[in-house]
């Protein structure tokens, strides 16, 4: 039984954990019905550390009436408080506390974004601290063993009121206009770009969209810490993609290695390179390819952007990886498909057409009409009936077969429409060519029909074969029966019987032959 | 059959053609006209003609029924004005008139598919009635001599001569190259025989027969066909096929093609170009020599002297230089 590795669970949430092993969900189909049946959760936080011996927080002046020699202490002082916890499962706890501490990150917030000359030295180890309490904790295992990213209402942070200021105040800090990256590399270090990164894996979206943003930040302006980051990204894929098949934030680290492919250098470095067909394209083959395949998309088509050469890798990694009985997988990987072709070098195109247009062709022919539909409608495109139009000779009788067949066979009228358009367009472009593989297509076909004759007539024939005998059989032991008869009545011998006429070849025993006629047939044999 | 039946036929059929071709006035009218609203051209009924042979081709019809639908057409076309509007009902009624003749019922394609999948605006009554107009216009003579009769048996006299012989003339062959010339409205005028023979001719000159062009003459003797009107047609034959025959692939039109999809596919077509909100990070060279941790320095002297192997498992730097950072790791946040 395969389970996922989790944190130890919270104390404050009941367990009525049955959790079906992943392997049983593999008909795609969840069932709702247990889903139902559990005992519905409250919100969960994550703060498993809060001080059980709470500290009284006391009200501070606020920042904006503070004269200018004691705002820096002020502020300070309000960083502190912001250390303190608190408890967001218990609706009712510390209302006041919850509401100081509030003010305060909201307070800090606005300073920071609006104020210059704000953020002095000392300051940053105590934004960082107070940051990396707060946000810094084990995310609770997930409410539902079988959260379907898809499908499933994802579980919100309890503790968001908090926490989403604390986020907020972390993204003003990195955007001031006073923000030193030299000084800040001190406190922001590997340590703490692991943890951040640690925590994509919430479930809760507004807290991954506040993570982006922030990550992108810090690999913007701390330079130091690029080739870790791209290194831990990695780090985090792999395990996802080979052995876990769990991890939320996919989407939105694509979406920050997006923007960083957009402004790689040329000539593209191997890491990089090694990084698209190492983590990238086998990235294709997860379950929950459908939440971030966009922006997974978007990665490979800027790499193509980038560096032409790669091309050939990409698409015959996607060909390699391509989904056998995923229709839904499959639509994703036709328009991924289509993105690439929109953007390939006419070089590159006759590298990888046979390949692909074979795959083109498979596709044209699945029973799933979604499927055929989007792999007809690549003949929609300008660009890409160009490179089909150039390179026709080679495409057209790769498809053709394929073509012919399935506007004799496919249910859905569509489809058919769809193939007349096609076949229409191949006719155009290039008549005698379109002739000659009819002509062909016609000759196979009337082989075929001779073989499906011939062997038609060779059954028949045995068929007849077995008839005549039986029929034999049945007139020797009849002839046998009579000649007793007569034996007994004391007629006169009948000229020579039957029995001897018939051929020598060996015959296979006919069942269901009466035992009195048994002995007649083994001796015709 | 014997070669002196064929001959005889050959003969009868000779006689008849002129029946059925269209009048010359009036194609040479539709030649004449350039491209307007309120008459046919030559383009638009050649591209009309395509089209018949896109559905030929597609329901599995004969050559014969393309053959016989295109005179249907050109012998309407030529008597009576239409309006370019009107010529895609026209001329896919002609198509199912000739397929009632030539095909057999159950191959018959409904005429419901055969608007559908033609992509014609009008309904299935419209079509009934238009059968009706052309039938009555043609006096009802839907069964006509055609430039593939003719083909048919001379290659069929062509055979019965050199059965002996190693080289064969592919009626398929011939049939293609007919029905391309037959695209052009100008191969309309010209009587089936003489067209039929232009082809022969071609074909024969291009395997190098000697005897088969023995053949072409006693038929072009038999028929009376004279010399200046072969030569003048097979001219035209010659530059008509030697455009067919180009390896060049000519672009498509495009725009005369509905693409229709399902809803579900339509909804998911562009929801793919994701729009990047993230503003982009450019690399500096100077990215990893600013670091003062170890792994990029590694990092940054592994790549220098990268060979890269995209082919090979673990072997580049990569993922050997993760496994050896092993001492590095710090440890998770418990």
């Amino acid at each position: 039984m395969e389970t996922t590795k989790l944190p130890p669970t919270s104390p404050s949430s009941p367990t009525t954990s049955f959790s079906v092993p992943s392997a049983e969900k593999v008909d795609g189909f969840p069932r709702r019905s247990m889903r139902r049946a559990r005992q519905r959760r409250s919100h969960s936080s994550s703060q498993f550390r809060y001080q059980s011996s709470q500290v009284e927080l006391t009200p501070l002046p606020l920042l904006k009436d503070a004269p200018v020699a004691e705002l820096h202490d002020l502020f300070c002082k309000k960083l502190q408080q912001c250390c303190v916890l608190f408890d967001f499962l218990d609706c009712v706890a510390d209302l006041k506390g919850k509401e100081i501490k509030r003010a305060a990150l909201n307070e800090l917030v606005e300073s920071v974004a609006t104020s210059r000359g704000v953020l002095i030295e000392p300051l940053y180890p105590e934004a960082i601290k107070m940051i990396s309490v707060n946000i810094f904790r084990t995310l609770p295992p997930s409410e539902n063993p079988e959260f379907d990213p898809e499908e499933d209402e994802p579980t919100l942070e309890a503790s968001w009121p908090h926490l989403q200021l604390v986020y907020e105040f972390f993204l003003r800090f990195l955007e001031s206009p006073d923000f030193q990256p030299s000084m800040a590399k001190r406190y922001v270090d590997q340590k703490f770009v692991l943890q951040l990164l640690e925590l994509f894996d919430s479930e809760d979206p507004r807290e991954r969209e506040y993570l982006k943003t922030i990550l992108h930040r810090v690999y913007g302006k701390l330079l130091g810490l690029r080739a870790y980051i791209r290194k831990q990204i990695n780090n985090i894929f792999l395990r996802f993609i080979y052995e876990t098949e769990h991890f939320n934030g996919v989407a939105e680290l694509l979406e920050i290695l997006g923007s960083i492919i957009n402004g790689f250098a040329l000539p593209l470095k191997a890491e990089h390179k090694q990084f698209l067909v190492r983590v990238l394209i086998p990235l294709h083959t997860a379950k929950s390819l459908s939440i971030f395949h966009a922006q997974l998309a978007y990665c490979v088509v800027q790499f193509m952007e980038k560096d032409a050469t790669v091309t050939e890798y990409i698409i015959r990694g996607l060909l390699k990886y391509w989904p056998k009985t995923c229709t839904q997988k499959e639509v994703m990987f036709l328009g991924e498909i289509e993105e690439i072709l929109d953007v390939i070098e006419p070089s590159q195109f006759i590298r990888v057409q046979e390949p692909l247009f074979k795959q083109i062709a498979a596709c044209i022919s699945s029973p799933h009409f979604q499927v055929a539909e989007r792999a007809l409608y690549f003949w929609n495109n300008e660009y890409i009936l160009s490179l089909i139009e150039e390179n026709c000779q080679v495409i057209l009788p790769l498809v053709f077969a394929t073509l012919y067949r399935v506007s004799k066979e496919h249910w859905n009228q569509t489809i058919v429409s769809l193939i007349y358009n096609v076949l229409k367009t191949f006719m155009e472009m290039n008549s005698k060519l379109f002739d000659d593989l009819t002509a062909s297509y016609k000759v196979e076909k009337q082989k075929e029909m001779k073989r499906e004759r011939e062997r038609a007539d060779l059954w028949r024939g045995l068929e007849e074969h077995q008839d005549r005998r039986m029929q034999m059989v049945t007139e020797a032991a009849r002839n046998q029966r009579n000649l007793q008869e007569r034996g007994e009545r004391g007629d006169p011998p009948t000229p020579s019987s039957p029995q001897t006429a018939h051929s020598d070849q060996p015959e296979p025993k006919i069942s269901g032959a009466s035992s009195s006629s048994s002995g007649a047939g083994e001796s015709a044999t | 059959m014997d070669a002196f039946k064929l001959m005889k036929e050959l003969r009868v059929n000779y006689e008849q053609e002129a029946h059925y071709l269209p009048k010359e006035t009036g194609l040479s009218l539709i030649e004449s006209t350039t491209e307007d609203d309120s008459r046919i051209s030559a383009k638009c009924r050649d591209a009309k003609v395509e089209d018949l042979w896109s559905l030929t081709s597609f329901f599995g019809y004969s050559t014969q029924t393309f053959v016989l639908a295109v005179n249907l057409l050109d012998r309407f076309l030529a008597m009576i004005r239409i309006q370019p509007k009107h010529l895609s009902c026209v001329s896919v009624s002609c198509l199912h008139m000739a397929a009632k003749v030539t095909e057999e019922e159950c191959n018959l394609a409904p005429t419901g598919d055969l608007i559908r999948i033609g992509q014609c605006r009008f309904t299935v009554s419209d079509l009934c009635r238009m059968e009706k107009i052309v039938a009555e216009k043609l006096n009802f003579k839907s069964k006509a001599i055609t430039a593939l009769t003719f083909l048919h048996l001379y290659h069929q006299i062509a055979l019965s001569h050199s059965t002996d012989r190693k080289e064969k003339l592919s009626l398929e062959k011939l049939e293609a190259q007919l029905k391309a010339c037959l695209c052009r409205i100008s191969f309309s005028k010209a009587k089936p025989s003489v067209l039929a023979l232009s082809l022969l001719r071609q074909e024969i000159e291009g395997v190098r027969s000697e005897d088969m062009l023995e053949i072409a003459y006693h038929i072009q003797r038999h028929l009376k066909i004279t010399d200046g009107e072969l030569l003048l047609w097979s001219e035209r034959v010659a530059r008509c096929l030697s455009d067919y025959a180009s390896p060049e692939c000519s672009k498509p039109n495009h725009k005369k093609l509905q693409w229709i999809v399902s809803r579900r596919t339509a909804q998911n077509l562009h929801s793919y170009r994701v729009v990047p909100e993230l503003p982009t990070i450019p690399e500096g060279c100077w990215d990893e020599s600013e670091s003062e941790d170890s792994c990029e320095d590694m990092m940054s002297s592994g790549e220098e002297s990268l060979s890269s192997s995209l082919g090979s498992d673990a072997e580049g730097p990569f993922f050997p230089l993760h496994l050896r950072r092993q001492k590095h790791r710090q440890p998770l946040h418990a």
